[in-house]
């Protein structure tokens, strides 16, 4: 039963990563593939704060997210010049640059050692450690940020941004600041990366820099348009089905040197399946042109 | 120090200039990011290694098969993945991450069959180097060096002096005016993926020759290949040669004063500068203006 919550807590950071990237790619339409060094940024964050100084996680959790925002803002910055695939090799290679600081800055992160024995976040001095109070932690951030994203979304500010997704030369012709719109997308996106990042580190309670690959980000991706592109739902059920679906590989008995690399040809093959097939997802409402 | 940094970069740069090689002939034909090239040259290891160490056959024809089937594979994956993405004429993008997926599934294909564990090419103990320059360098180093030159001038002169040739480049400028004077581009599309592949397979089998083969090894090829194009100019067969000298040279020459581990990032920032500042290249290819 701890184990199934476990894969529910999971499934719950996921699904804030998929939330906050489904904003910059399925309503902005920005193709960007480093998604996951924003929750590398927050995780490392709260966790040396928390490790080094005692600061307790809650701040640090709030920092992490502020750091992983400006994070977000440089991210956005070749955004506003590139496109399509290339755009997607560029956010690919700020990726790979965050993971190898995290994997080299030895001094700072500890490198592939890791940091253990991060602490867990307690309210009014009730240690939040077992998976039942952890789940309702991650459910009450799941829900804060659909609703940050769903009103983003439908707002005035929303429409602009599906403006710039269909076509960034009349939305510019019709007044509006494209550029700013595409690094307030990235800044918020990065912010709730940085709280799933810092909610995963706190609950594991410990990070070292192979949780942060590349890998990751082509993951989360994935769940978005799996799930459904421009659709908060869709990236629900995506992340819930591609994080438990794998599971059941360990309920038929295969031993872990059989299921990690078949779970991997699972989404390997899913992402082509989608792109030929079906490239909106299951209840998407925009595709990739 | 920097005579061996200089040698080591020139190593580097000849397996980046046969990856971005192949990677450019495929580009030049279909325009897209084809990933998968990067398990195609891992493929091309890991059947030197069934056929050499499993097998026992004679080196020569292991080479050559594997060659042969690396090439095979790469049709395959346009065939079965790209074809049918052509026929719906969608964005660059889709392309980019379909080819994502196959290579997520080919490399894990791998893993499944050959283990995680590192394996190698290497028989024998290792020989001493000889000395040149204050540089060491080894035996096979030069065997890489000579067979990446030669590869490059074949393929040059393929490209160059062959009716196919002519007809890759013909697709390559306007795809459409090439079809009005009767070429067949699928047919042309499957050559280049054939030629394209056949170097990453021999790529391949010449690093397994020099370090160790593992599953990912194809995914830390790909980009610097990508990358390699990139700087020299995306499309631009000298531009291949140029772009994987240079990146081969700035990895090993900036880890001068700082730890090896900071090769990809050295890297990767060097893409991203000239993404933002010359996406045309070294070379100055202007085809893709439009998009950047």
């Amino acid at each position: 039963m701890e184990y199934l919550i476990h894969i529910l807590i999971i499934a719950g950071i996921y699904t804030i990563l998929s939330f906050s990237l489904n904003l910059i790619v399925g309503y902005t339409g920005l193709a960007a593939l480093g998604h996951i060094a924003f929750a590398c940024v927050g995780a490392y964050t709260s966790s040396l704060l928390a490790l080094n100084f005692g600061i307790s996680p809650w701040i640090g959790l709030i920092v992490g997210a502020i750091l992983a925002s400006i994070l977000g803002a440089i991210v956005a910055y070749p955004s506003l010049k590139l496109k399509g695939d290339y755009l997607a090799l560029a956010t690919f290679g700020l990726g790979v640059i965050v993971y190898s600081i995290a994997k080299n800055w030895i001094g700072l992160t500890r490198g592939p050692m890791g940091l253990p024995g991060i602490p867990s976040f307690s309210i009014f001095g009730y240690q939040i450690s077992n998976v039942w109070s952890y789940l309702i932690l991650v459910s009450v951030f799941v829900v804060i940020t659909f609703i940050a994203i769903r009103n983003i979304t439908s707002s005035p500010f929303g429409r602009i941004l599906k403006g710039i997704r269909e076509d960034e030369i009349a939305s510019q012709a019709m007044g509006k600041n494209v550029n700013r719109h595409k690094i307030i997308v990235f800044v918020v996106g990065a912010f709730f990366a940085g709280i799933a990042g810092s909610l995963y580190a706190h609950y594991i309670s410990f990070i070292d820099p192979s949780s942060f690959t590349i890998m990751e980000s082509i993951t989360v991706l994935l769940m978005v348009v799996f799930g459904g592109m421009a659709s908060l739902k869709g990236s629900l059920v995506g992340a819930s089905l591609l994080v438990i679906l794998p599971e059941l590989l360990r309920f038929l008995g295969m031993p872990s040197s059989v299921a990690a690399p078949l779970r991997q040809m699972i989404y390997g093959l899913l992402l082509v399946v989608l792109m030929i097939w079906r490239p909106q997802g299951l209840i998407g409402k925009y595709k990739f042109k | 120090m920097f005579q061996q940094l200089f040698f080591n970069g020139i190593i580097a740069g000849q397996i980046y200039i046969l990856v971005a090689l192949g990677f450019t002939v495929i580009y030049r034909t279909v325009k897209f990011f084809h990933f998968t090239h990067g398990v195609v040259y891992a493929a091309g290891a890991y059947l030197a290694y069934t056929f050499f160490i499993l097998l026992k056959i004679n080196p020569l024809l292991c080479f050559i098969l594997s060659i042969i089937l690396a090439a095979f594979l790469g049709i395959v994956i346009d065939r079965f993945v790209y074809f049918p993405l052509r026929k719906r004429k969608t964005s660059n993008l889709v392309f980019l991450l379909a080819s994502f997926g196959v290579f997520i599934f080919l490399q894990n294909l791998l893993q499944l069959i050959f283990g995680a564990q590192i394996l190698t090419l290497r028989t024998g103990p290792v020989k001493e180097g000889h000395y040149f320059l204050g540089a060491v360098f080894t035996d096979i180093q030069i065997l890489i060096i000579v067979s990446s030159l030669v590869l490059f001038f074949l393929c040059w002169l393929f490209i160059q002096k062959t009716k196919i040739g002519k007809a890759i480049r013909a697709v390559s400028d306007d795809p459409i005016g090439a079809r009005v004077v009767g070429i067949n581009s699928e047919k042309i599309i499957m050559i280049a993926f054939a030629i394209g592949s056949a170097l990453a397979g021999a790529a391949g089998i010449l690093v397994s020759l020099e370090t160790n083969i593992e599953p990912t090894m194809g995914m830390n090829a790909i980009l610097k290949g990508i990358i390699a194009s990139i700087i020299g100019g995306i499309g631009s067969i000298p531009g291949a040669l140029l772009g994987g000298l240079f990146l081969g040279l700035a990895e090993n020459l900036g880890i001068w004063h700082i730890q090896s581990g900071w090769k990809d990032a050295i890297a990767f920032a060097i893409l991203i500068l000239f993404l933002l500042f010359r996406p045309s290249g070294i070379m100055g290819v202007k085809t893709e203006k439009e998009k950047l």
